[in-house]
């Protein structure tokens, strides 16, 4: 699972991905410098804001592992919630949560 | 109370007392509020890079939280270089800077640029305040951010206008505290007692999570062999023997060699860094996996893990030394087999016995690791200096020893020990650099003095950037191509000029007796040590390669000619 670069979009799988955050100053570059960095395109976004709060679906190209990118988003501050349309096997063996 | 009192009112809060800075227009309300406050010291660095890497060595040899505050613009991006240090090595930091006035943003201001834009892949958050009544709230927000779960860089950029609003402060931040629960370690337990060569692989996690005391006595009371990387020196003291030091580019052939040959490797408070595991294809290619982290998302982030726990670490450590004390494991063969490579395999003594001969790297760190003090901090800079300290001081504890392990920031070793001699002024505190990484925050000569700051500066000098040299030379076809420096300036007269003392040293009887006078003097100190040019650091891998594929002085071929370019 080495972390690759980018590929031809037409190559890469798709993913959906909602997310709920703050709707704070930057809270859309905050999040797509985190899809960029983490290897991933935007192929669509849509953007609803919801009083304090903006709730985002994303449609992602990338290769690497799409787990990857939602633990990276979910350690946003200001991120509530990222779910995935459809969690991709094998990602991610037993994970104990041992305290806060 | 006005926004910038209001920081300060947080700063009292949160016992802040130390914070390094610069002013500058748009923060000036904040120097002002200072002007009248006891309780805070402010550090003048002379540039705003010194500001950021003090504050991180303040928090590395401390624990606590270090400050750094800056003007707008040139001011902020200043900073940065410092920051990016602290997030990728995950510092608490809180970044405080000036914005230009609301109504000017994005107008092209003088001093503006877009901090929260341009900040945001270096930070563990950041705020852009819009009215003093949240500000408050904000810092209690970013202090306890900056330190909790992995800890990281918070920056906070608040217009000029918004740290001279008047305003009452609205309800403070409402963060959950959860206590540590009792975690259930039968797994990894099991999975432990399984392995017949079990190996411990720790990281700077350790002291971020202040869980070195609960470290050592997992590793005693297993006696698993162990690993470190290059921020977890020292996490096992000086006296584990089963410790086999630094893995990775530049770790020993004992320690690499185990991870290549152990059926289970516990990683703990590590992030599996390409400069520790190499090829990833070819590391502990035998080896299950346990991995321990307070981020989540590190955990199965290069390599799957087979089994893994995320939270507090000093919680899953003691859960583990109870049950190893319960029930020890008998793993002696391993331990012998670790302890025969550690033997034959560690990093070559580098002892040289001939008195008038040119002092080498490895024999004069291993002089200062004998003569210093148990309790010293070191704050290196990057390079082949950086490698030697890794690989030959030996360190009982890893705050003693400051290192930009993530960014690998030439110029961090300076400030860093400022930072380090400002969390204790009592320590003694060395900065070992080399003479690429002095020249890049040389200025901050002027913070020591202006301090009266008793550290040390060790200047390893072998008139080139040697790390990139030797990989021109091992990996470029000796083409050497823009590392010559010896038109460096004369760095005893350089010292001098700003009253700190200096003495300059070349040949291997003068080690002993330079480093006994710059640490017997009262006062900082300058040692300029001429070591030779074409010295390298060994073992090495050829970056992208496999761990088991590597290089040592033995398999040094020189190209006879030198192609000297532009």
């Amino acid at each position: 699972m080495n972390p690759q670069n980018f590929q031809d979009s037409h190559t890469s799988p798709s993913h959906t991905l909602n997310c709920r955050m703050a709707f704070e100053p930057a809270a859309l570059e905050r999040l797509c410098q985190v899809v960029r960095i983490r290897g991933f395109r935007v192929a669509r976004m849509a953007v609803e804001s919801v009083g304090d709060q903006l709730d985002i679906q994303l449609t992602l190209e990338g290769i690497r592992p799409i787990g990857m990118l939602k633990s990276q988003l979910e350690k946003l501050h200001t991120v509530a919630e990222v779910t995935l349309s459809r969690e991709p096997a094998g990602f991610g063996e037993r994970v104990t949560l041992a305290s806060g | 109370m006005n926004g910038a009192e209001h920081i300060l009112d947080a700063f009292h809060r949160y016992s802040i007392d130390t914070v390094f800075g610069y002013p500058g227009g748009c923060i000036m309300p904040l120097y002002d509020a200072l002007v009248d406050d006891a309780t805070v010291e402010h550090v003048l660095c002379r540039h705003e890079q010194g500001c950021a890497l003090a504050a991180d060595g303040y928090a590395r040899a401390s624990g606590r939280l270090g400050v750094c505050i800056a003007t707008s613009g040139p001011g902020a991006t200043n900073l940065i270089t410092g920051v990016a240090n602290a997030h990728r090595d995950s510092i608490p930091m809180l970044v405080i800077t000036g914005q230009v006035p609301s109504g000017l943003i994005g107008t092209d201001a003088f001093q503006e640029t877009d901090v929260l834009g341009m900040t945001l892949g270096i930070v563990k958050h950041s705020y852009l305040v819009a009215d003093a009544s949240e500000i408050p709230k904000v810092m209690d927000e970013a202090v306890q951010l900056a330190q909790s779960g992995r800890p990281g860089p918070v920056w906070i950029d608040i217009p000029k206008d918004v740290l001279l609003q008047e305003a009452t402060a609205n309800s403070v931040a409402d963060f959950i505290r959860r206590s540590p629960q009792k975690t259930d370690v039968s797994d990894l337990v099991s999975m432990i007692r399984a392995a017949h060569r079990p190996l411990l692989y720790s990281g700077g996690g350790i002291s971020l999570a202040g869980a070195e005391d609960s470290f050592r006595g997992f590793a005693q009371a297993s006696g698993l062999p162990a690993v470190v990387t290059l921020k977890g020196i020292g996490n096992a003291g000086k006296h584990n023997p089963h410790n086999l030091g630094m893995l990775g580019m530049h770790g020993s052939l004992a320690a690499n060699r185990a991870v290549d040959e152990c059926d289970l490797l516990v990683v703990i408070g590590a992030r599996l860094d390409d400069r520790a595991t190499g090829k990833l294809d070819g590391f502990a290619p035998n080896a299950r996996l346990i991995h321990i982290d307070a981020d989540a998302a590190e955990i199965n982030k290069l390599r799957n893990a087979d089994l893994s726990v995320r939270g507090d670490l000093t919680n899953v450590l003691e859960a583990l030394t109870a049950a190893m004390e319960a029930q020890p494991l008998a793993i002696e063969d391993w331990q012998k087999t670790c302890r025969d490579w550690h033997t034959t395999g560690g990093f070559p003594a580098a002892d040289n016995e001939e008195p008038l001969s040119p002092i080498t790297g490895p024999a004069f760190i291993r002089q200062l690791s004998r003569i210093a003090a148990d309790d010293t901090v070191i704050a290196c800079d990057v390079g082949q200096h950086q490698m030697w300290v890794a690989q030959h001081y030996e360190f009982d504890h890893p705050r003693h020893h400051l290192t930009s392990g993530g960014l690998g920031t030439m110029g961090y070793g300076l400030p860093a020990a400022i930072g380090a001699q400002f969390a204790d002024r009592r320590s003694t505190v060395i900065n070992v650099t080399g003479d690429g990484s002095f020249m890049m925050n040389a200025q901050e000569l002027a913070t020591i003095r202006r301090y009266r700051l008793p550290l040390k500066i060790i200047v390893m000098d072998n008139q080139c950037l040697g790390m990139v040299r030797q990989q021109q030379e091992l990996f470029y076809g000796n083409r050497e191509s823009q590392i010559n420096l010896d038109d460096n300036p004369d760095f005893v007269a350089m010292a001098r000029a700003f009253d700190i003392p200096a003495l300059h040293i070349e040949r291997t009887d003068q080690i002993r007796r330079g480093i006994q006078t710059i640490l017997a003097f009262d006062g900082p100190m300058l040692l300029h040590v001429s070591i030779a040019r074409d010295d390298n650091v060994w073992p090495i891998v050829k970056p992208g390669a496999s761990n088991r594929d590597m290089i040592d002085e033995s398999q040094r071929t020189k190209t006879p000619k030198k192609e000297q370019v532009a």
